[in-house]
């Protein structure tokens, strides 16, 4: 309403100056003569002028943003203050080349900067609006174009007239424009991040990261210029007043930026490194619900040391503000880590998986390795299957002595180290793990051949008495007995790998299938004493023969 | 997907609307801004708020749940605990950085466990016991010691004025 009554106030104003004018002069370029020499119509002119922009900017509002949100307006109200004193300011410095047109490239600037906060402003508003459609979409890339379009016009505009006539105003426009293209810039990033984050369905975990990194470079470009630009100023005129506010107000957001990346990394690292992941046991204990963010928790769930569950997503976010727990308000950072039980004591030295170590309680088989969030590059964990861990009472493998180099002592936290560190220790260790895997098989075909020794020594334990009695049988084992050839070789070899082997198979298995065959053999030879006993020992002896012979192949096979 | 604060806010919303609480009436003023919304509180019975039916508005951060909604009465109100512009100044209201009167331990302060739910009944309950420790309104704290009966009838013309009843 009070822009209806100024818009015809100063229309009816120009109206009756031009008309004065022209009654005065009677012709067209007296009347324009008259009129420029005359201060008041002068006023009268540029009061017009300036209600005529105030109404393009209206129109062009309505086109861009329909109607603007009460705070949006608001904030438009406040930086419109803060520009225009500091466009005072600016003049003061340029007070010899004050004319007309340098007051409407001023104006033009405002009008153009204001349209970026707006454009600011709603693009941040897309995060909180519940709909979106498609004239959103429209309004926002169409403004953005033009708006970058008119910035590179007047950046360029000002280099070729810096060139071409050295140092003047154009140089504050030049700077200006640059600042406002770096702002279009991180407009429409963080445009692009919300549309896709729109279009997904389940929250998308990274974008809060790269928001935080772009805030990061775009600010340290925006310091940048800022310095450059006073810099360049304070040689050429004087120092640059105007530009202090903004230029601090940029240091202070770099900062912070700088800050939240800061505290953000420490927050990730805090979470992978101390808290273990949540099982599905514990989620369906608990209600199930991220107390955060109140949806459903089905993975990527941690556990804090006062056993409260959160997503790792929202927890992340809390941490950058608080270390506390948000239930209990616990500091998890003073807390204990949680204890490690079941963590045998020398991990460090290492089968496990580097991507559990962090969280000793968790099972390994119920925790996908994949949801360490970014940031440490998950090493992909090859040998959980193969190689059972160490067990807990066992001294340190006396193997390090002569099979291979010992591995590189691993460092406290993994997630202390970058993420080329951790993949040149993936390197170094997946040859470590083949060499084992290679030496495991081995072990295991030497097993194999032992299991076979003892058999046999076993079948003539046990047919010693009856040899006694049988004469004839007895020479024929004793013929038979040593005649093998690779059985010294055998026992060469094995005192050199038993204490290997009991590391890592031996108590688990070996020995057990061993003695369990070797009495089965006793019980075997047992009753067959009862039985046909000559048959049955031929039988045996010759199965013996066949399986050690097929073993034996293989075992210098694989070597 | 929408941000997570508009997402929470809409969750919230639900949760109000399907068991809400009893005396308690809130929601976004308008459906398509999440981030503003209108309570209605009534004064908590065998108090001298008893009766009335008291307006506020709530105002959510970006970042909620992050960081606390802020609480305005719309209404004229006198007690201690509420400036003389309508703002609360209860202590989950507050986020752990900023203290304003100094005395409060961060036990008591925002967190993201805390809801709209659990700020209208601590206002509620606030409004049946005022803290005269923290003097948001230094006349109602002074009133409320001093001069009980005084406070009492101020509040009992606030009752009035929020139903819409000429005073007595």
């Amino acid at each position: 309403m009070k822009a209806l009554v100024a818009t015809v106030i100063s229309l009816a104003l120009t109206t009756v100056v031009i008309g004065n004018a022209y009654y005065q002069k009677k012709q067209f370029y007296p009347s324009i003569v008259y009129l420029t020499n005359s201060n008041p119509s002068m006023a009268v002119m540029y009061l017009q002028a300036f209600i005529l922009v105030l109404l393009i900017g209206k129109l062009l509002r309505k086109i861009f943003f329909g109607q603007l949100r009460p705070a949006e307006f608001e904030h438009l109200i406040e930086r419109s203050w803060y520009a225009i004193t500091e466009t005072c300011l600016a003049f003061t410095v340029f007070r010899d080349d004050f004319n007309p047109k340098f007051i409407a490239l001023f104006t033009l600037l405002l009008f153009l900067k204001a349209f970026h906060w707006l454009a600011e402003d709603r693009v941040d508003y897309m995060e909180r609006s519940p709909v979106i459609g498609w004239l959103f979409h429209v309004r926002i890339l169409s403004l953005l174009m033009l708006l970058s379009h008119a910035d590179f016009y007047f950046i360029h505009h000002a280099y070729q007239f810096t060139i071409s006539k050295g140092p003047s105003v154009q140089l504050v426009f030049g700077f200006e424009y640059s600042i406002l293209i770096i702002m279009i810039v991180n407009i429409l990033i963080k445009y692009v991040l919300h549309a896709i984050d729109s279009r997904w369905e389940a929250p998308w975990e990274s974008k809060t990261a790269v928001l935080l990194y772009t805030e990061l470079a775009i600010n340290f470009l925006k310091v940048l210029l800022y310095i450059g630009f006073v810099a360049v100023m304070v040689r050429i005129y004087t120092l640059p007043l105007f530009a202090f506010r903004p230029m601090y107000e940029t240091m202070r957001s770099f900062k912070k930026a700088y800050n939240d990346v800061v505290l953000s990394r420490r927050a990730i690292r805090n979470m992978n490194t101390l808290y273990p992941d949540a099982t599905p046991a514990e989620l369906a204990a608990a209600d199930n619900e991220c107390i955060i963010c109140r949806e459903e928790m089905h993975s990527g769930a941690k556990k804090l040391p006062c056993n409260h569950i959160f997503h790792a997503a929202c927890l992340r976010l809390w941490f950058q503000r608080q270390q506390t727990c948000p239930t209990c308000r616990l500091n998890v950072l003073r807390a204990p880590a949680p204890e490690q039980p079941h963590a045998p004591p020398n991990v460090p030295h290492g089968n496990a998986p580097p991507g559990n170590v962090p969280h000793g309680n968790a099972p390994p088989g119920n925790v996908p390795p994949g949801n360490v969030p970014h940031g440490n590059a998950p090493v992909p964990p090859p040998a959980a299957n193969i190689v059972p861990p160490p067990f807990p009472n066992m001294p340190p493998p006396p193997m390090m002595a002569w099979g291979m180099p010992p591995p590189p002592p691993r460092p406290a936290s993994l997630a202390n180290l970058s993420t080329a560190e951790l993949q040149r220790m993936e390197g170094h260790e997946r040859r470590n793990i083949e060499a084992r895997l290679q030496l495991l098989r081995e072990i295991q075909a030497m097993l194999d051949a032992s299991v076979l020794l003892m058999q046999q020594y076993s079948t003539v334990v046990a047919n010693l008495p009856q040899n006694s009695a049988n004469v004839a049988t007895q020479t024929e084992i004793f013929r038979t007995e040593p005649s093998p050839e690779p059985s010294p070789v055998k026992v060469k070899t094995e005192p050199d790998v038993v204490p290997t082997t009991s590391n890592y198979k031996q108590p688990a298995a070996t020995p057990s299938t061993s003695t369990a065959t070797v009495t089965e053999d006793f019980e075997d030879v047992s009753s067959s004493e009862t039985t046909n006993l000559n048959v049955k020992r031929e039988k045996t002896d010759a199965d013996a023969e066949e399986l050690r012979r097929r073993r034996l192949q293989k075992f210098t096979m694989e070597k | 997907m929408a941000g997570s604060a508009l997402r929470r806010l809409m969750a919230e919303y639900k949760q109000l609307t399907l068991n809400p609480p009893e005396g308690i009436i809130a929601g976004p003023i308008n459906e398509e801004n999440f981030f503003e919304w209108e309570a209605l509180i009534t004064g908590p019975e065998g108090t001298c708020f008893e009766g009335g039916i008291f307006p506020a508005k709530l105002l959510f951060p970006p970042d909620y749940p992050l960081s606390p909604p802020k609480m305005q009465f719309i209404c004229e109100m006198f007690h201690p605990n509420i400036y003389s512009d309508g703002r609360v100044c209860i202590s989950i209201l507050h986020a752990p950085g900023d203290d304003p009167m100094g005395y409060e331990s961060s036990a008591e302060r925002w967190s993201p466990v805390q809801s709209v739910e659990k700020i209208l009944l601590s206002v509620v309950s606030m409004l049946a016991e005022p803290n005269d420790e923290s003097g948001a309104n230094v006349d109602a704290a002074k009133m409320w010691r001093e001069d009980r009966e005084q406070f009492n009838k101020i509040a009992e013309k606030l009752v009035r004025k929020t139903l819409g009843l000429p005073s007595p």
